[in-house]
């Protein structure tokens, strides 16, 4: 009954009506730019949200596999920016590159591992993955800096022109120039052949073995390209505030993200993207009002959702729509 | 309404506009601290001070108002640190921060302050070097290194010879372990074993265990407030340290937000600190007799007495610079106060507050509640871990 | 030769403990197969109300016990009913984002409450001092724990393997539709079980608090504790979460004598190899 409706709710859109991503976020930072001008700070740290929840959707939403360790990446590839800007070179451009790479490496070599489980045994060893790697950054003090943060990273001018500026312009065009090229790869990605394995694989691992599909592989690709992008983010998050902490890899931002991921809802990309503004507008206003219960307010929303928008929000105006047009 | 008249009110708010400035400002104060999550506590007690500083001492200096903005970053959080910084800079216009629970909040605006000429006071974040990052920044608190070396000198003059140190294994608590090791060392004692436990340690008796095998006279210990220190505390009871004359010796273990839920157990335990609200002068009887008054289940710690201090440096410094922060630091630079804590001075090198350090027993008061009773004075204390 | 016992008392009781906390959990998530990430919420729930009777109303330890158990399985009665039931039919995701929901709500209103200070419980006086084994000091309260630990674990063999109530709640976890179709009452054994899991937590919360103390914020800080004990011990068995309990306190206590330095990497490098190895856990049936 639930499904019914959803499914062709899709279809409808696949098929008549399809708006570019890209041109939505770029109009959607325009505004925040001109009607929230001092707010930049705020605005940039939630686009740097919105890439990793992205990253988390690709593994969670199209291959169907529940992380709750994804801040293992992010992490590593905040550390990796945060070394690679001060022993290496400050480009920041470049330094993207290496937090990408080091979080692609970091779940190359853990999802060997984590993707032959599945279920509650997925779900621990991606937590202690993360709570590895924190135990780690905690304690190799002379690299890292330990639980004082990685400090003395001091960036260069994005690609030689746009030097970080005080009231954060610079980062929140760069941080939205990234979200804009991630999206648009993951568009790319999500609908190629490849996506649809993956698509595939979250419905019916078995049968998509049955059809001669390497699932394992398969699974493990798609969980480097997420890390890539996780590691991305950090590399953001570690360029703009020029620190790194060991709270990078904490598992509360894991549980956060996906908390974001299924409000917007997973398994689109737009999804991710709402989700995290949600989640961001609500713990801003709400923090601001009664920071000692903004809590209770987010648990009311995930099991408003989870019981009556199991899509996630975004699924509401979408209904809404299709119910018009049904009745008209 | 008719288009003159409409001009003419334009015009009357825009002179008004114009003029207000000059006769009256709002100079806004931006409180960057932990206020949602495990650590909530901190944000609140900062909060707390500072009205009651305010109530105090009122809210406007020489005309001007003063208007405290809070932000909150729910816990150890870098990167909201820095954007709330960023956002309270631009938007706010505030002429000084203060707060900073966790030595990376603090870390992270280090070069926003440093750019835009902005005092930051710390009421907390205890780790030296943290001043060494901008000289922009100031602290009312304590740093592990001025309160762990008292403690190691009064250890040793008062029959320790051999110590074993037990500290959780993070900055904090590797400062405090060294600067409690070298200044022990100095005086002739000996450290037998430097245990580090695990940040996420819940059960302390295999510790307990080999701090008894040890066979040393005391044991110096550092946790982080909360969960971890009652864990200790108790472990250190039960596991049978005390008959066995182990004595032990702490810092800020013994808080006034934790003591009560330690309970009786807690009693006799030694601690050197900056702070007790059971210290005996009659600013701090006001002080947390104001607390009591406005906020009845609260009770003045080392973070109600690092922001009561650090919003005195600030009206000190709007006093003497209005919003003009260069001139601002140099007037903050070697100003002296009367603290609840005692006397106090702000070093001009470190830029950090020189304090007396005491020493403290765990025992109850008249009305029965537990408190840290100071008998024993460690003058003027600067930050001994700034060039160590 | 010491050490090594040393390591062993302590180890035990540790595990002892941690089994008596996390044995709640098994019981929802191992017998009724839900993603239960709300569990600690029980244990906060019976601590808390441990906490006002005995600090802030005086009462004593065993009737402020008894009492807040009893009020945790009523709130979990009531629960079960209103948020549960559909939970029950989401998918594993569905589950763990809406027992974080619940688990969400619950610190929010115990932190409105009681503030997001320790509560600690005053215990009675025959769970303090301590027993004197020649060369090592044993806690009273930690023998207590072990004694109600293994009474738990009888308790609780004897319940499923021998009553009629644990064929029932076999059956209904192994075939939901044929125990219906055989005329059990499924969803009354669900309650029932639902309601003794978050009794055995609350009993866990208050019992533990020496080790984990209560606070608004516990659900949060130990459900990954929670949720190792069970994962390595299997889904399903009730033995199997012992048996991961006694281990990982016996690993845990060992590697703080002799490796405390990388303690917390020891642990969860245990825990990852295993899971590797056996996905399903120590005792885990498929």
């Amino acid at each position: 009954m639930l499904q019914a409706p959803v499914i062709s709710a899709r279809a409808w859109k696949r098929s008549t009506y399809r708006f570019t991503p890209e041109l939505v976020i770029l109009l959607g930072a325009a505004l925040a730019f001109i009607c929230f001008p001092y707010d930049l700070g705020f605005l940039t740290r939630t686009l740097i949200m919105m890439i990793l929840v992205l990253s988390l959707d690709l593994i969670l939403g199209y291959a169907g596999i529940a992380s709750l360790g994804h801040a293992a990446m992010y992490g590593t590839g905040a550390y990796a920016a945060g070394l690679f800007a001060i022993h290496v070179t400050q480009e920041p451009v470049l330094g993207l590159f290496a937090g990408g790479a080091a979080g692609a490496l970091a779940a190359w070599a853990s999802g060997l591992l984590l993707l032959r489980t599945h279920g509650l045994a997925f779900l621990m060893l991606s937590i202690a993955v993360a709570a590895v790697l924190q135990d780690l950054a905690s304690k190799v003090r002379s690299v890292t800096g330990g639980a004082d943060g990685l400090t003395g990273i001091t960036m260069g001018p994005v690609l030689g022109m746009f030097e970080f500026d005080l009231p954060g312009r610079t980062g929140f065009w760069y941080a939205c120039a990234v979200l804009l090229i991630v999206t648009l790869s993951l568009q790319t990605t999500v609908n190629s052949a490849f996506g649809l394995a993956l698509r595939g694989i979250k419905n019916s691992p078995t049968r998509m073995r049955a059809i001669g599909t390497p699932v394992y592989r398969r699974l493990v690709s798609a969980y480097v390209i997420a890390g890539a992008v996780a590691g991305i983010a950090g590399a953001l998050s570690a360029q703009i505030t020029a620190l790194v902490s060991i709270e990078s890899y904490s598992f509360s931002l894991s549980a956060e993200i996906m908390v974001m991921l299924i409000l917007g809802g997973s398994g689109r990309l737009y999804g991710a993207i709402l989700g995290t503004l949600i989640f961001a507008v609500i713990q801003h206003v709400a923090a601001a009002i009664d920071p000692f219960n903004w809590l209770f307010v987010i648990g009311v929303l995930l099991l408003t959702v989870v019981f009556f928008a199991p899509e996630g929000l975004l699924s509401v105006p979408i209904r809404l729509i299709r119910l018009a047009r049904g009745s008209s | 309404m008719k288009p003159l008249q409409m001009a003419s009110v334009i015009a009357g708010l825009l002179a008004a506009l114009v003029t207000c400035p000059s006769s009256a400002e709002t100079i806004r104060v931006g409180i960057i601290a932990t206020f949602s999550g495990p650590n909530a506590i901190w944000g609140k007690q900062f909060k707390e001070a500072t009205e009651v500083y305010v109530a105090e001492h009122g809210d406007s200096i020489n005309g001007d108002k003063i208007e405290f903005i809070y932000k909150d970053v729910a816990g150890p959080n870098a990167d909201a640190s820095k954007a709330a910084a960023q956002d309270l800079l631009v938007r706010d216009q505030v002429k000084y921060l203060g707060g900073f629970d966790f030595t990376p909040n603090a870390l992270a605006v280090a070069p926003l302050i440093t750019q835009a000429k902005v005092p930051a006071v710390i009421f907390n974040a205890a780790t030296s070097s943290i001043n060494k990052q901008s000289n922009f920044f100031l602290r009312t608190s304590f740093t592990l290194w001025q309160v762990s070396v008292p403690m190691a000198n009064w250890a040793a003059a008062n029959g320790a010879k051999t110590v074993i140190t037990a500290v959780t294994d993070y900055n904090p608590g590797v400062d405090a372990e060294t600067a409690f090791a070298s200044a022990f060392e100095k005086k002739g004692g000996k450290i037998v074993s430097k245990i580090r436990m695990p940040l996420q340690t819940t059960d302390f008796a295999p510790f307990m265990q080999r701090i008894k095998d040890s066979g040393s006279d005391g044991v110096f210990a550092f946790l982080p407030a909360g969960p971890a220190t009652f864990a200790f505390t108790k472990a250190y009871n039960e596991g049978g340290l005390k008959q066995a004359g182990i004595r032990f010796y702490g810092t800020g273990e013994t808080d006034e937000t934790t003591i009560d839920a330690l309970g009786d157990q807690a009693t006799g335990l030694v601690t050197a600190y900056h702070y007790s609200d059971a210290h005996e002068s009659d600013l701090n009887t006001a002080f947390t007799a104001k607390l009591k008054q406005m906020f009845p289940s609260s009770r003045a710690n080392l973070a109600s007495v690092g922001a009561y201090d650090g919003v005195h440096l600030i009206y000190q410094m709007i006093k003497a610079a209005k919003g003009d922060g260069v001139k601002a630091i140099e007037a903050a630079k070697g100003l002296a106060w009367e603290s609840p804590r005692g006397p106090v001075k702000l070093d001009p090198e470190t830029r950090h507050v020189v304090q007396n350090v005491y020493i403290r027993r765990v025992e109850k008061d008249p009305q029965g509640r537990l408190i840290n009773k100071e008998f024993d004075t460690v003058q003027q204390v600067p930050d001994l871990g700034f060039n160590p | 030769m010491l050490v090594a016992l040393s390591i062993i008392i302590d180890g035990v009781a540790y595990g002892m403990i941690l089994f008596m906390i996390s044995v709640g959990l098994s019981v929802t998530m191992g017998l009724m197969r839900i993603m239960n990430l709300a569990h600690g919420g029980f244990a906060l729930i019976g601590g808390a109300i441990a906490h006002a009777l005995t600090v802030r109303l005086g009462i004593d330890f065993v009737p402020a016990a008894i009492l807040s158990i009893m009020t945790a399985v009523l709130i979990s009665f009531a629960l079960e009913r209103i948020v549960y039931r559909p939970i029950y039919r989401l998918g594993e995701l569905g589950q763990v984002l809406a027992t974080i929901g619940v688990t969400f709500i619950i610190i929010a209103i115990v932190n409105f409450f009681l503030g997001s200070t320790l509560l600690p419980i005053r215990p009675p006086s025959f769970m303090t001092g301590s027993v004197t084994l020649g060369f090592k000091t044993l806690p009273m309260h930690r023998l207590i724990v072990i004694g109600a630990g293994a009474m738990v674990l009888v308790f609780l063999y004897w319940l499923i393997e021998r009553t009629r109530f644990g064929i029932y709640l076999r059956a209904s976890v192994d075939n939901h539709a044929t125990a219906a179709a055989l005329g059990i009452n499924t969803s009354k054994i669900y309650a029932v079980t639902f309601a003794l899991g978050a009794g055995l937590a609350a009993l866990g919360g208050m019992l533990g608090a020496e080790l984990l103390p209560l606070e608004a914020y516990y659900p949060l800080r130990y459900m990954v504790l929670f949720l190792t004990v069970v994962a390595v011990g299997g889904l399903g068995t009730i033995t199997g979460s012992f048996a991961a309990a006694m281990g990982l306190g016996i690993l845990d206590t060992g590697s703080r004598y002799l490796l405390s330095e990388f303690g917390t990497i020891v642990f969860f490098l245990a825990v990852m190899l295993l899971l590797s190895a056996r996905p399903r856990g120590l005792l885990g049936r498929a």
